[in-house]
């Protein structure tokens, strides 16, 4: 019941915020300097022809005028279009964020799957090579910059060896993706049961993914490394040490509290890669909603921007409910 | 003569401090526990007694160690024994009751959980026996409704309950030996009396032996066959509880008595003048309790007194032990 | 005489602080090598012009692509450039819009918070503008933020300042919040409050009392966060919307080598990214051990643990 009735509240504020976020990031584009119209028209544009065409996109409008006529489309469902490539941004984003999402998604995991045993084995093991191996992984994966590891991987397994697909997208040119009903390709072509796009569409997936889970893993590491040691330390594993409980068992119930603290971390990674994974999208081509986002910002597009910042805001919301429900599960203080 | 439960012999331990000689925390320590037997373990805080557990159970917390002399359980040398032998002695054949568990309970798990594991990871009992032994011991110990409780979180429960539970924890496995360290010293005066009465009848029921640490000398005097009396880190005194009480001979031993007699010119007699007496260090060299003896001696503050045995069963560490008036 | 005695025990203070840090780099060889990229990195940025074989701008258009070998040990890109030349002036840049965007961000953050954290317990108006202070920085958190870099960027104009901009904004909010909770908690010290009584006017308690004493995880942020500036540098950069070529700076010149990649000429992009991972590495352990050093509990633990294993006085 208090599960209940705090998702009520939270939900209450959510309203305010996104409108609060779409006004800024509003501002910030309107900001920036360049004019749509002329951008539109190309060199060519007649006066006559730039003016018909400011009015019709409202932008002699106050920018406060603007942003409410703005809203009121996005309340009905139309978040305007994209003039760099003619769409409405609906049906744009619909293509490019499940691409984003299934490349992020995968990433993580695959960070979770290095970070989180690595993590435990270095808070069990206090000293010795695998520490000390952990210890330097962690710091070397937040140095590393990620689209220069993508260009790393596509060097070593696209031309020196030639086992990875040429970096070039999502699925092989030849390759007749399925029908989309998710945007997550893998997905789709399981559902089609087409078995051709399914192995080109993971043969794709496994750089990119590789990349973004080599760099993420080193934060999941720390995390999960510190919050076990403490764990480890706390009174109630040297009590079960104390009742001979054997060591394995001690260190999965360190790291069942340490729980917590690493799933949120995995959050904040998720609600950061959204935007931040842009710079491995276009490494490899993959044409995500970061890149969709970064182009709208540099040819002063912007309702992929403000598109894409609605969405990224309302699965960011979306994610930390999930994370406040695991939280629910997992500590019996939260219920 | 059966082999002791538990055999103390020589022990010391030490934590290294940086730059000077070790601290000793325990030195040259004799203790034997014989089957069923309860001693009481009676010290102020910083005497030892807690070292004394944990190095019973092999689990001295670094940086101390184990520098001298040996710990015997059920005549095997524990020392010889590797970390595996060591666990599965722990928490089965000899467990330990600990004082204010309230962080010492994982959080994230039910009361029955915990005990059942203990169980589960010590005789691989499982499924619904496990569940039904544990709900037993939940009886045992006088935790009402313990169908309920078996699924209550820590969290859930009151100070006397969570004692309820460790001691549930310590006992599920009918050890040999339990300590109990200080184990009562968190609850209300009430809810003390109630525990107390309960680990004795439990000890009773399970033929456990048990090493008894306290504070409270008051309490040793229904509870135990012998007393032991120890301050910085030595046994001063020992003795079957009858000729303890009746004769305390230690000049510490009878400051502890005092500090609860009725009698204010008893206690101010026994309690050297000062506040910095009552905070002294025990001595390094000569006797340690001397700093803070109402009859030390020149002597006192050179030799390094012996245990020696007065009367038949009651050892006595003190070159001036104390005479009983008539 | 008195001046005379403290100037000697402050020199001798100095002189064991000095013996503990050495001490703690040899107990963690990691330390001392990330001070030893530090340094290099910087020596590299002040002496490039004296260091550096050929100019960094200039192209040879006969030269174009050769493998690293001699003359050219790190082999040239697609222009003709010299690329071991290029990634040793790119320090130049990179470094300073860093160090430059971290400070202000720092000084920002930090100044912004201490009135946040000042105020915040403090009815009407004080309470009113920490409130919209730390909403404001929610909104500006809750933004991608490599999206919230490049509008910046985009709104200020291409240009070094723009991108130094960027990077404060970008970071401020963490000093924000940092700053706001050391001074919450020193507020409500003996001393503040012993001052405030005084009738001393906040503006001095502020700058007296409470700044000093919240900053030193300010400083073991400001490293590892310079580490970060110079990786979000390079990777506006290689969008297209940082640093332009053909100024040398690591970012650019990854994007510069990126199309060669697929037909085997690695080393355009190769080395340049090495050099600033190493140099983002050498930052975040510089970072780790301002932290170890300042901890007070490890700093004595570490101390005991040296005086007993070598006989090091702390």
């Amino acid at each position: 019941m208090r599960l209940l009735s705090y998702l009520g509240q939270r939900l209450l504020f959510v309203a305010p915020q996104l409108v609060g976020i779409l006004f800024v990031s509003f501002l910030l584009v309107k900001l920036i300097p360049g004019d749509p119209a002329v951008l539109m028209l190309g060199p060519f544009a007649t006066p006559d022809g730039l003016a018909r065409l400011r009015t019709e996109l409202g932008l002699d409008r106050t920018v406060v005028e603007q942003f409410l006529i703005y809203l009121g489309n996005v309340v009905q469902g139309d978040l305007g279009t994209s003039w760099q490539t003619t769409m409405p941004v609906t049906s744009d984003l619909a293509q490019r964020f499940p691409a984003t999402l299934e490349l992020v998604t995968l990433g993580l995991l695959v960070a979770l799957a290095i970070g989180l045993p690595l993590g435990v084995a270095g808070a069990r093991y206090k000293r010795g090579l695998l520490r000390t191996g952990a210890d330097y992984y962690g710091l070397l994966a937040g140095a590393l910059p990620d689209f220069w590891l993508g260009l790393v991987l596509i060097y070593v397994f696209y031309t020196m060896l030639g086992w990875a697909p040429a970096p070039l997208g999502r699925i092989d040119f030849a390759v007749i993706p399925p029908e989309p009903v998710t945007g997550a390709l893998l997905i789709d072509s399981l559902i089609a049961g087409n078995w051709e796009a399914f192995r080109s569409a993971a043969g794709h997936l496994v750089l990119p993914v590789l990349t973004l889970g080599l760099i993420n893993a080193g934060p999941i590491l720390k995390m999960t490394q510190a919050t076990t040691e403490r764990m480890l330390d706390s009174d109630f594993s040297r009590y079960a040490e104390l009742c001979g409980l054997p060591r394995k068992v001690v260190v999965a119930q360190a790291l069942r509290n340490a729980l917590p603290s690493v799933i949120t971390i995995v959050s904040v990674l998720y609600g950061f890669l959204l935007g931040g994974a842009v710079l491995v999208e276009i490494v490899f081509s993959w044409g995500g909603a970061g890149q969709y986002a970064v182009q709208g910002v540099l040819n002063a597009d912007l309702n992929p921007v403000l598109g894409f910042v609605l969405y990224s805001a309302v699965l960011s919301l979306f994610i930390y409910l999930i994370v406040d429900l695991l939280y629910f599960l997992i500590d019996p203080r939260t219920r | 003569m059966t082999t002791p439960v538990l055999a103390v012999e020589g022990l010391d331990v030490e934590f290294p401090s940086y730059g000077e000689a070790p601290v000793r925390a325990l030195h040259g320590l004799d203790l034997s526990i014989g089957e069923q037997e309860i001693v009481g373990l009676v010290g102020e805080s910083g005497s030892g007694k807690t070292t004394l557990a944990r190095a019973i159970m092999q689990l001295v917390p670094p940086p101390g160690r184990i520098s001298q002399g040996s710990v015997s359980f059920e005549g095997r040398d524990l020392s010889k024994l590797d970390e595996e032998q060591l666990r599965t002695l722990r928490g089965r054949a000899m467990s330990m009751v600990i004082a204010n568990p309230r962080s010492e309970l994982n959080p994230l798990l039910t009361v029955g959980q915990q005990i059942g594991n203990i169980l589960k990871y010590h005789t691989g009992c499982k499924g619904r026996e496990l569940r039904e032994r544990v709900i037993e011991m939940l009886k045992e110990v006088r935790i009402p409704d313990p169908e309920r409780r078996y699924d209550a979180f820590p969290h859930e429960l009151s100070g006397g309950m969570a004692q309820r539970v460790v001691m549930a924890i310590a006992l599920i496995c009918n050890p040999r030996l339990v300590i109990s360290d200080d184990a009562t010293s968190g609850l209300d005066v009430t809810v003390q009396a109630q525990v107390l009465e309960l680990l004795k009848r439990l000890a009773e029921r399970h033929r456990t032996a048990m090493l008894f640490i306290t504070r409270d000398i008051g309490i040793t005097a229904h509870f135990c066959d012998r007393v032991a009396i120890i301050y910085g880190g030595e046994i001063m005194e020992i003795a079957t509880r009858a000729r303890f009480f009746a004769n305390p001979m230690h000049p510490y031993s009878v400051l502890l008595l005092a500090a609860f007699s009725h009698n204010p010119k008893l206690r101010s007699y026994w309690l050297k003048e000062g506040e910095a007496a009552a905070e002294a260090r025990p001595a390094e060299t000569g006797c340690p309790f001397a700093p803070r003896c109402v009859r030390v001696r020149e002597h006192c503050r050179s030799v390094h007194p012996e245990l020696r045995e007065l009367e038949a069963g009651h050892h006595v560490r003190c070159h001036f032990p104390v005479e009983r008036r008539a | 005489m008195a001046m005379a005695r403290d100037a000697g025990a402050r020199a001798r203070g100095g002189s064991r602080r000095l013996a503990f840090f050495m001490a703690v780099l040899r107990t963690h060889p990691s330390f001392a090598l990330g001070y030893a990229i530090v340094l290099m990195v910087v020596l590299l940025a002040i002496f490039a012009p004296w260091v550096a074989p050929y100019p960094p701008e200039t192209a040879d258009p006969v030269a174009f692509l050769q493998p690293p070998g001699w003359p050219h040990l790190m082999g040239t890109d697609a222009t003709g450039m010299d690329i071991f030349s290029r990634v040793i002036w790119a320090p130049r840049i990179d470094l300073s819009i860093a160090i430059l965007g971290t400070l202000l961000s720092a000084l920002i953050g930090t100044t912004l918070g201490a009135l946040v954290g000042y105020y915040q317990s403090v009815r009407g108006l004080g309470r009113f503008g920490a409130g919209f202070v730390m909403r404001s920085a929610d909104v500006l958190q809750a933004f991608p933020v490599f999206v919230f870099a490049i509008a910046l960027v985009a709104v200020f104009g291409q240009s070094l300042q723009s991108i130094v901009l960027a990077i404060a904004f970008v970071n401020a909010p963490i000093y924000l919040r940092l700053m706001r909770t050391q001074v919450m908690s020193i507020r409500t010290m003996r001393y503040v409050e012993a001052a405030w009584l005084a009738g001393m006017p906040d503006w001095r308690i502020i700058a007296r009392h409470i700044v000093p004493n919240a900053m030193a995880p300010v400083l073991a942020q400001l490293s590892v966060n310079i580490g970060w500036s110079v990786l979000l540098t390079a990777a506006l950069s290689f969008i297209g919307a940082g640093v332009k070529a053909p100024t040398p700076e690591w970012g650019s010149m990854i994007a510069m080598g990126y199309q060669n990649i697929v037909t085997g000429h690695w080393w355009p992009s190769i080395f340049p990214g090495l050099a600033l991972a190493v140099t983002v590495f050498g930052f975040s352990l510089v970072g780790s051990s301002i932290e170890v050093l300042s901890d007070p509990a490890r700093r004595r633990r570490l101390a005991g643990r040296l005086e007993t294993v070598r006989g090091i006085a702390p």
